[in-house]
């Protein structure tokens, strides 16, 4: 996993934990969209690793390179729930809107417990902010063996962002947990309709706009597709 | 000195040659980033009578230089367009045409009548061309008389202008557009998007849950400029070109194959500001060329 900093005033003054920014360069057509992870004075992060052309050139790029950035785009995490305690449980990439969103609920005086899961150790994400964290790999190399999902204890907040198949797993457990999807996406401004998240009621809304994070138990987790070949959210 | 770059399509006057293309620009109220003075018109999103839900994720593929896509024109039908949308577009500066879609003439016939005389309609684009509908959209587009029926059906129930669509995917586009040219449209747009498909190499599947998609992007322009220059040839009436226009050169190109104005869409998509940079890019070429107004741009036009 990869951090790549850049200057954005704009985006960094305004960001809320689990937006998303949309980011172009010389590449590929479509921009890519990312998280925020972290957002400091003028400058924001956001975390990838290369799965395709796309990212491999973004990763290629030198210090001081342009690229044009989008944002900040969706509707972010709900803090002010009144919870007292929060569980921000993410897999793999899935960390990518955690640390914005452990700085707005301390902020709030939330008690927050970070719980990282991977396939193996070496994926794992070392994220904490001195907090209290779990660790759980499927090959039980670090932490707990099993899911992420398992090894969270409960809180008044449970946040998550991961692969589709975790979040729906997130769902049966805790149906009003906040979760950050992963669709494939186009424009990311609410026009092209491309990043379609199936709806228990019926129906589709826009990651980019009505999410991308929704209330666990209202996506329809069966029709979302959850292998994609780029981590679109994280 | 700013080149007059007004034109005209049939009766309607447009400040501009840069429309923004149905299905990318939502109903204009989405994108708060676009600098409106460039753009001179708008197509609505395709609308039905009827609310559609669209089709299943994944419903977008990048593809080299393109994208496909297969929304299957989700939309909460004619009646919510009326209420929530027309309202905002009266308001406005600029023309806003819905792009229709039915099922048979008979539908189209009665969205138009509809939709005539709202306020904030300022035309219609027929899509007789959608690739991602199970019925209707380019089953009437690659037929000359079910083209000119649906034609014949909008434009028996209004006075305003009537813009038909054409998809690409025929042998010969002079016949589709003298046909709705007969049939009493207004303008055509040429072209709409080319049916395409890609493969999951991990699922050994097509990436599209639709199986199929409407390839867009800069992929498709030389053939969508040959596609309009046919179809400006073989009719009188005004053309507008789409298909893979991302800066002012590319709208060019369509300008001197014979086209009287042009429609981005994909390029919106990856930048929200792409028609105001070929609106001025175009301003900016006939400066440098010494033309005082796009009118006076040559024209590669031999009329069939």
């Amino acid at each position: 996993m990869f951090a790549i900093g850049m200057r954005a005033p704009e985006v960094a003054a305004a960001v809320r934990a689990g937006q998303f920014v949309n980011l172009g360069w010389a590449g590929p057509l479509l921009r890519r969209p990312f998280s925020v992870y972290r957002s400091h004075d003028d400058q924001i992060e956001v975390v990838l690793k290369a799965v395709g052309a796309g990212t491999s050139q973004l990763l290629a790029m030198e210090i001081g390179d342009r690229v044009s950035c989008l944002g900040p785009l969706g509707r972010g995490f709900d803090l002010s729930t009144g919870a007292r305690s929060a569980v921000l449980i993410s897999g793999g990439l899935g960390v990518a809107p955690m640390p914005l969103a452990a700085r707005d609920a301390k902020a709030a005086g939330v008690h927050v417990t970070w719980v990282h899961g991977a396939r193996t150790a070496t994926e794992l994400c070392a994220e904490s902010d001195g907090e209290e964290v779990v660790w759980a790999t499927d090959d039980g190399s670090q932490g707990v063996r099993g899911s992420a999902v398992d090894a969270a204890p409960d809180a008044g907040l449970v946040l998550a962002c991961g692969p589709n198949r975790m979040l729906a797993a997130v769902a049966e457990r805790w149906p009003d947990a906040q979760v950050a999807v992963e669709t494939y996406m186009g424009c990311g401004t609410g026009v092209c309709l491309g990043c379609a998240v199936p709806l228990k009621r019926g129906g589709y809304d826009r990651a980019c706009t009505e999410g991308p994070v929704y209330r666990a138990a209202d996506v329809d987790w069966e029709a979302l597709p959850s292998h994609l070949p780029y981590a679109v959210m994280a | 000195m700013t080149p007059n770059l007004s034109v005209d399509v049939g009766a309607l006057k447009l400040r501009g040659p840069v429309v923004a293309a149905s299905g990318t620009f939502g109903y204009g109220t989405e994108v708060p980033l676009l600098e409106r003075r460039a753009l001179a018109g708008m197509v609505s999103k395709g609308i039905f009578l009827r609310a559609r839900a669209g089709t299943a994720p994944p419903r977008i593929a990048e593809t080299p230089s393109g994208m496909l896509n297969a929304i299957g024109l989700q939309g909460p039908g004619v009646e919510a367009l009326i209420r929530d949308y027309a309202p905002k577009w009266a308001e406005w500066d600029l023309p806003v045409l819905v792009n229709l879609n039915g099922e048979s003439a008979s539908e189209y016939g009665e969205l138009t009548a509809r939709l005539d005389g709202v306020p904030g309609v300022a035309g219609f684009e027929i899509n007789i061309s959608c690739p991602n509908v199970e019925q209707g959209g380019m089953f009437f587009g690659n037929d000359p008389r079910a083209a000119a029926a649906v034609t014949d059906a909008v434009r028996k129930r209004t006075k305003l202008p009537v813009w038909v669509k054409l998809t690409p995917m025929v042998s010969d586009i002079g016949v589709i557009a003298r046909a709705v040219e007969g049939a009493g449209a207004d303008a055509l747009c040429a072209i709409n998007t080319f049916v395409g498909m890609s493969m999951d190499l991990n699922a050994y599947k097509p990436r599209l849950s639709f199986r199929t998609g409407g390839l867009s992007g800069p992929a498709i322009r030389p053939v969508a400029v040959h596609l309009a220059h046919q179809a400006a040839r073989a009719v009188r009436i005004p053309v507008i070109g789409i298909g893979g226009i991302a800066r002012a050169e590319d709208a060019l190109e369509f300008l001197i194959a014979g086209c009287t104005a042009v429609q981005v869409g994909t390029a919106t998509f990856v930048s929200p500001t792409a028609i105001a940079e070929v609106h001025d890019g175009i301003a900016a070429f006939l400066r440098a060329k010494g033309f005082g107004s796009l009118a006076d741009l040559p024209r590669y036009l031999l009329k069939d």
